[in-house]
């Protein structure tokens, strides 16, 4: 961990629970995570299914509140910041997203500025300059006034990351971005959040099933598995055929790969 | 016309009915008028008059008649609603007469004066069935003669209103037996061209029709202070000469809505509410 | 910053169509204002009889004798205004539902405010309380009443322990609320006579002929304060009709967003169904109508529906005093004539 890790944005020794309707206690879906990410880098959480990826990147987003433990962004405790200014900071990508209206392009995009905006305030013109800016950088200014949900996966995912864009934010926590997506649409939005990356110093969070992905786009992984992590540091360091036979039971073929230019992962079966 | 008619599987020499259930309170006053009374076994939900009824079985109504209570109650008359035609088969598969009784939209008074007579004859009082009839006709009589030849005020008769607004307005409309009622008492219905035994005007309709007297039946008053504020309403359509005037009336109790033996004293109090001149 | 050279210049104009919301927003208002003025200028003039408009100004003769003005000021003004005033409130309350319950096709009735408002009535209408509180009275006072007790019950059902509503927890509360409610109204019913039921009956078919101008002020301060609150929500239902996660890390707080739309949109309901009764499809139709016409962005989508809202329950009304007059068609059934041929419709078009 980077001393300016640990000033950016953390977590601090995390637990979270799902509560249930008329019961006491919960379901505990994170125990003791501690993890910080440092400014501008782009880290990966994996792990198997129901291990607390979501859950941690909805509690470093503010989104839950943790019910030990606290997360802090550039040394404030992201559950005393007030909703819209933590939405400054930060923005998030869920895995797809299923508007119950009618929504163009444009309006959804539109809608990152709201954390900019007071309640009553409409947009402005620099907010549709902010907005056409992030449809460009997405590739999605032609679709703008196109119904969203007659989108198709990329088309859609590339909205909605133009709308985190829109928000203007330091952090992008990104939920199996490309999980709902073709090959062609993974590649497609991979690209994108690689550049997005290097070119507008947005630190990211992604949280992902795809080894691959991970391994081509990260700088740090953070391994996780049943709530808790198991590991958390440099990609090259991390990504290692034991990791992945301690995330997911399968033994895996870990090597470089000089065309893709890093690492990649073939599972070979599942280990006994 | 008649209105009523009997339509049991009656025997040309009918038998006399001796245990009788009636659902209909109407026919339950008139088989009381003609001295059937100790034949009535069982009655409507709904019934109240005369006082001796409420201590009989009570065995549903319009809607939900009781079959099995009442044929625990062994009757060989049942009086039924017109409209009741699944009730009615049902007992005359038992074996048990049936009395039909229906509202006329036309005649409604004779109808009623038919129903006494028909009543009569199915429970072997036809003597005093006729007594009540001749009763009733000179009682309408003499309320006719006492309005004969005064200005018949132009009436509106409400029958139904949400307590202290002017909404949910039910009133007597232009066929039927409030309407019949109401001229036999010297008024004049403000809708009589409304060809419907009960009209839902609007208030404009009601400052258009601009009634002179408007007279309010209830079956029972409203508790405490509550209805003289009641009547306050009326005040917003000041431009009607009833509220103009203070002729807008409360008639209490069931004299006037109950088309049986009583109509003659409902037609006179309908008469004095309208021509109080006219009776002192 | 964020640039990509190679299809900017080429598509940068596609945005310029676009008119800013500012203006969207102007012209919407302006243009649905028109109409509702227009409609509550001219409906005032129409109705089961002609009445002279000079006479009714005549200010020389005496209001009590003055039959015109009597027509025009307690029973077209007023119905009238409180047409306005009830398909205004039924109408954007649906778009706060729709957008709270992230269903378009939820209505104003939807969680039980109106079944809970008409047994309150049905309970006054038939068992005779004489209670009125304030300036309401009875009935509305006990339609008042109930539509609160269904708010309180469906809030408390849906209110979990994360603080967000489950919107699922709150549609199905309401329609078993809506169930139950409604089974108690039967049963209520079925204890009464007949011409109990008759009354009750017709207050279920909703009644703009308040009869003056006191029932609408005893309704108004109610939507009043709703109208206050939907101001404030447009944009987080926007994002909340996206998805509530991402609504949150947009900046807002669903939590109070759900609370204060629940309330608000209940309290717009139940002073509506207090003063006219439940009046159904106003809260349904409207909101699609408009949505057709300019977009979903609830910041204009509310507005212009309470706009049109207005518009559209004068113009029924209109019908229901005047196409078979002098007898009334309850103006329920007129918005149920045109809603549920409407309603049917859209299922089958977005189905």
């Amino acid at each position: 961990m980077t001393p300016e890790s640990s000033t950016y944005l953390v977590a601090h020794e995390v637990s979270y629970a799902y509560p249930r309707r008329g019961r006491s206690g919960g379901l505990a879906a994170l125990s003791g995570v501690s993890l910080g990410v440092a400014r501008g880098s782009f880290t990966g959480l994996l792990g198997p299914n129901g291990c607390g990826k979501t859950t941690l990147l909805k509690l470093m987003a503010g989104v839950l509140r943790p019910s030990n433990g606290t997360v802090t962004f550039q040394g404030r405790v992201l559950a005393d910041m007030p909703r819209r200014a933590a939405a400054r900071h930060m923005a998030v990508v869920p895995q797809d997203t299923h508007p119950a209206f009618d929504y163009t392009a444009l309006e959804i995009v539109l809608m990152g500025r709201h954390p900019h905006l007071r309640p009553t305030q409409l947009e402005g013109p620099g907010d549709l300059a902010i907005a056409r800016e992030s449809l460009e950088s997405t590739g999605t200014l032609h679709l703008a006034h196109r119904p969203f949900t007659s989108l198709s996966g990329g088309e859609r995912q590339r909205v909605v990351i133009a709308s985190a864009l829109a928000q203007q934010p330091e952090v992008l926590l990104l939920d199996e971005p490309t999980a709902s997506l073709d090959l062609g649409y993974q590649l497609e939005v991979a690209s994108l959040l690689r550049r997005l990356s290097r070119e507008h110093d947005v630190t990211m969070v992604m949280a992902t099933h795809d080894l691959n992905l991970a391994a081509s786009m990260c700088d740090a992984l953070a391994l996780l598995r049943d709530g808790r992590l198991l590991r958390h540091g440099l990609t090259a360091d991390v990504l290692t055929a034991g990791s992945v036979r301690e995330l997911y039971d399968v033994e895996a073929d870990v090597h470089f790969h000089q065309a893709a230019g890093h690492l990649t992962v073939t599972p070979v079966r599942r280990a006994g | 016309m008649a209105a009523v008619a009997c339509r049991g599987a009656a025997p040309p020499a009918p038998a006399r009915a001796q245990r009788i259930v009636s659902l209909v309170p109407a026919v339950t006053e008139m088989l009381y008028a003609v001295g059937a009374g100790p034949q009535v076994v069982g009655v409507s939900s709904y019934d109240h008059f005369p006082p001796e009824v409420e201590t009989l079985p009570k065995v549903g109504a319009l809607i939900d008649p009781d079959t099995e209570r009442i044929l625990s109650l062994r009757p060989d008359l049942v009086v039924v609603y017109g409209s009741q035609t699944d009730v009615e088969a049902r007992f005359k598969k038992a074996g048990i007469q049936t009395f039909n009784y229906r509202h006329g939209a036309t005649d409604a008074i004779l109808g009623t004066l038919d129903t006494i007579t028909a009543l009569g004859s199915a429970t072997g009082h036809e003597a005093q069935a006729r007594e009540v009839v001749v009763r009733i006709t000179t009682g309408l009589d003499r309320v006719r003669m006492r309005v004969a030849g005064l200005t018949r005020p132009r009436t509106m008769l409400v029958i139904g209103r949400l307590p202290g607004t002017m909404q949910g307005l039910f009133v007597a409309g232009g066929s039927g037996f409030l309407n019949e009622m109401l001229e036999t008492a010297g008024g004049q219905n403000v809708f009589e061209d409304v060809k419907r035994e009960s009209v839902q005007p609007s208030s404009e309709t009601l400052l258009r029709r601009a009634p002179d007297v408007l007279i309010e039946l209830r079956a029972s008053q409203p508790a405490g202070d509550y209805q003289a504020g009641d009547l306050e309403v009326w005040n917003t359509l000041a431009s009607i000469p009833a509220v103009r005037d203070h002729r807008v009336h409360v008639l209490v109790g069931d004299l006037v809505v109950v088309a049986g033996p009583r109509l003659a004293e409902g037609a006179e109090a309908i008469a004095r509410t309208l021509h109080p001149d006219a009776f002192k | 910053m964020m640039t990509d050279g190679t299809i900017q210049t080429a598509i940068s104009a596609s945005l310029t169509p676009l008119r800013p919301i500012r203006t969207r927003l102007a012209l919407t208002v302006a243009g649905f204002g028109a109409l509702t003025l227009l409609t509550c200028v001219v409906a005032p003039l129409i109705g089961s009889s002609s009445i002279n408009l000079r006479r009714a100004f005549d200010s020389s003769i005496p209001f009590a004798g003055n039959v015109d003005a009597q027509i025009l000021f307690i029973a077209r003004l007023p119905r009238v205004l409180a047409g306005a005033l009830v398909g205004a409130a039924l109408a954007s309350s649906g778009v706060v539902f729709q957008a709270l319950l992230r269903n378009p096709l939820a209505t104003p009735f939807t969680l039980g405010v109106s079944a809970g408002a008409s047994l309150g009535a049905m309970l006054v209408i038939i068992l005779g309380g004489t209670l009125a509180v304030g300036p309401w009275s009875p009935v509305p006072a006990a339609s008042l009443a109930g539509a609160g007790l269904a708010a309180a019950i469906v809030y408390a059902l849906a209110n979990g322990p994360r603080r967000v509503m489950s919107t699922t927890v709150l549609l199905l509360a309401g329609v078993t609320l809506n169930a139950f409610f409604s089974a108690l109204i039967v049963f209520v019913q079925y204890l009464a006579n007949f011409a109990e039921v008759a009354r009750a009956a017709r207050w279920l078919m909703g009644d703009l002929d308040v009869g003056g101008f006191d029932p609408i002020l005893a309704a108004l301060p109610l939507v009043i304060v709703a109208a206050l609150i939907f101001v404030r929500l447009p944009a987080a239902l926007n994002l909340m009709g996206v998805d509530p996660d991402s609504a949150s890390s947009r900046g807002v707080n669903v939590a109070s967003t759900q609370r204060w739309a629940f309330f608000s949109a209940s309290l717009a309901t139940s002073a509506a169904v207090a003063l006219a009764g439940p009046i159904g499809f106003i809260g349904i139709v409207v909101p699609h109508l408009v949505r057709l016409l300019v977009g979903v962005d609830h910041r204009i989508v509310l507005p212009a529906s309470a706009l049109f809202g207005a518009t559209f329950l004068v113009a029924c009304d209109l019908l229901a005093r005047t196409l078979l007059a002098p007898v009334e068609i309850p103006v329920g059934v007129v918005t149920a004539i045109i809603g549920g041929p409407f309603f049917l419709w859209l299922l089958v078009r977005e189905g």
